[in-house]
């Protein structure tokens, strides 16, 4: 079984992604690209457009296509055991990018992102920046689809650093958004109706930053860091509205999952598992956290700063 | 006479393209002429994993698109099937589960969960129909703000979780294609002989064409249409039963995002989206159609843009075909 791509006949890689809706999944679609062809590796893709049944039908297709290997950026964490399972049956190895399945007798290795911990180690940022002004702040938090085990993480991680500064945050809104603009736009608005202090806000995804800005603009709240008024904002994923406002000195923190880790971690794990190498069930991408004092130093490694 | 022969346009010139675009076989010839001119250039399209492939993909769809036939005959519309999959997906799931269920373990936990989405799909149609008669409302804004208040109903329901650890006998009906055979060709023939030779089938094509002609003649208008809608909710609840089976997973946003498919199929394969005609058959062959092209497509690597383009181009194309075979009929 050959372990990489040669000249005669590449390997080809099935990609299956839930969705294309937020451009963290399409730089990391593009990324998925540019890593297999670097490796001289085929690539085919798939976007099951928020439908499990659909993804189903897709990772089938790549089956009939006799792949060398799929990763799958599942729907949800049930519905992709049937996928796994197919997958196992026809003995090709198949990773699960950024969201692992739930328990089960399938077998997959999953790369995901450590939410709870970059999200309390950008929180604590957020906080240190909070104790900074001397006093207390109100807080708001945009929760993703609580279906969604990477939402859970990050709620949890935003709930653990607000845990340990009592005296720095009072968390008085948190926000459902089941990963939807409108949703997270009309929550913001009425968070900010009922509590107009609020000072401090924190997504679990950047790509709902356009729906608190908005918001924030319209009350008059969005001011650049160390502007009197400036709303502490901070975010998860790293894309490029959080980048820009970063650079335009707006975001006080993101905490970025590196998609490039993340990718090449998951064509290395199917090449190992095709050479019957060992690889664990789950890889964890630690990610980073940037802010206005690292913005430069670590900006190269942040996707969303890629033109 | 049957109902169907009655009301359904055959042929009636000797015009050999007119006559092709009025042939109640047009798609299964379109299915056919599609399926060999992209066969050379497309990866596995023809092998015996790729057909079961689509079969297993077809079938929940043709079962949810026959409930939308039926329902287009009588010239209403049900955008509401997808949140009745989804409310009977949770509900069947939060009967069965092993997680918690309801009858968690229970011998009769399958056939229990079963019959609970078969209700919950027969009420929302009820609920549908009702309104529609009694408060005299357009189908289109009672079904859609059905689908948005189900939808958000499946969702609260389940605070946006998936419901898992459900029977292996009940995932094996949507998992094995040869049940999930067993639970369509039956409900195809019954749906095809209910339209085409029984009085009921008579009068929702007679409501379809003229409801007040049809009231005048003495047909129970309301109770037909009323009778439509539940026939939708029923055989989105039996699709529902499939989808959930295939995921094995009862899930709040289960086929969000089939609507344009059900609609899409059932109007490629000729039923009118004017009312008073339309067949299972044809209905049929506008799912083998539109699964066909999806198949293709993905097996042809094709951009996820470019599917979803080339789809709605097709059921475009089908609505213009549509407008174009109700005019030549009424000639």
């Amino acid at each position: 079984m050959p372990a990489s791509g040669s000249a005669d006949k590449p390997l080809t890689i099935g990609i299956s992604f839930e969705t294309l809706q937020t451009g963290f999944w399409v730089a990391s679609l593009d990324a998925f690209q540019a890593e297999l062809a670097k490796r001289n590796m085929k690539m085919i893709q798939a976007i099951a457009d928020g439908d499990a049944n659909r993804q189903i039908e897709q990772v089938k297709n790549f089956i009939t296509r006799k792949v060398d290997g799929i990763v799958l950026v599942p729907k949800d964490a049930k519905a992709c055991i049937p996928i796994i399972k197919a997958a196992n049956a026809a003995n090709i190895p198949i990773v699960l990018y950024n969201r692992p399945p739930d328990k089960s007798d399938a077998k997959a290795v999953a790369v995901v992102a450590d939410n709870f911990a970059l999200t309390k180690e950008t929180v604590t940022y957020m906080i240190g920046e909070a104790k900074r002004t001397g006093r207390k702040h109100k807080a708001m938090l945009l929760i993703g689809d609580l279906g969604d085990i990477n939402a859970i993480g990050r709620r949890d991680g935003f709930e653990a650093a607000a845990k340990a500064a009592p005296d720095v945050l009072d968390v008085v809104a948190r926000v459902p958004t089941e990963w939807n603009q409108e949703k997270a736009q009309a929550g913001v608005v009425n968070a900010l109706q009922a509590n107009p202090d609020i000072s401090f806000i924190f997504t679990s995804s950047d790509f709902l930053f356009p729906s608190i800005v908005s918001a924030l603009k319209s009350t008059g709240k969005y001011k650049k860091v160390g502007e009197p008024g400036h709303v502490i904002l901070g975010g998860f994923d790293g894309d490029a509205t959080a980048y820009q406002m970063l650079a335009d000195g707006y975001l006080d923190a993101t905490g970025v999952q590196d998609v490039y880790f993340e990718v090449e971690a998951c064509v290395k794990a199917i090449l190992d598992a095709r050479a019957d190498k060992p690889v664990e069930d789950t890889i964890k991408d630690p990610g980073f956290v940037i802010h206005q004092g690292n913005l430069k130093e670590k900006a190269p490694r942040m996707w969303g700063a890629k033109k | 006479m049957t109902a169907a022969t009655a009301t359904n346009n055959e042929p009636r010139t000797t015009n050999p393209l007119v006559r092709l675009l009025q042939s109640e076989y047009l798609v299964l010839l379109l299915s056919a002429a599609y399926f060999f001119a992209f066969l050379p250039f497309t990866p596995g399209f023809a092998s015996t994993e790729n057909a079961a492939n689509i079969l297993a993909t077809l079938l929940p769809l043709f079962i949810v698109a026959m409930g939308q036939t039926v329902v287009l005959i009588t010239g209403g519309i049900d955008l509401s099937v997808t949140s009745i999959i989804a409310l009977c997906s949770i509900t069947g799931a939060a009967v069965m589960s092993g997680d918690h269920g309801w009858l968690a373990g229970h011998p009769l936990a399958v056939p229990a969960g079963i019959a609970a989405m078969l209700l919950v799909g027969a009420l929302v149609g009820l609920l549908n129909g009702v309104a529609i008669t009694q408060f005299r409302m357009p189908p289109f804004i009672v079904t859609l703000t059905a689908m948005m208040f189900f939808s958000g109903l499946a969702i609260w329901l389940t605070k946006s979780k998936n419901i898992g650890n459900l029977p292996a006998a009940f995932n094996a009906l949507g998992g094995k294609t040869w049940l999930a055979l067993v639970v369509s060709v039956p409900l195809a023939a019954a749906a095809h002989v209910m339209l085409s030779r029984s009085l009921w089938g008579r009068w929702l094509y007679a409501v379809g064409h003229n409801a007040r002609t049809s009231l005048v003649s003495g047909v129970p208008v309301n109770g037909v249409i009323v009778s439509a809608y539940i026939a939708s909710g029923l055989l989105a609840a039996v699709a529902a039963v499939l989808y959930t089976g295939q995921a094995e997973s009862g899930s709040p946003v289960l086929a969000q995002r089939l609507l344009l498919d059900i609609v899409g199929a059932t109007v490629i394969g000729g039923t009118s989206l004017f009312g008073g005609k339309g067949k299972i058959l044809w209905t049929f062959f506008g799912v083998l159609f539109l699964k066909l092209i999806d198949n293709s497509l993905n097996l042809l690597d094709l951009s996820y843009f470019t599917i979803m383009m080339v789809k709605g181009a097709v059921i475009l194309f089908a609505a213009l075909m549509d407008t174009a075979r109700t005019k030549l009929g009424a000639r």
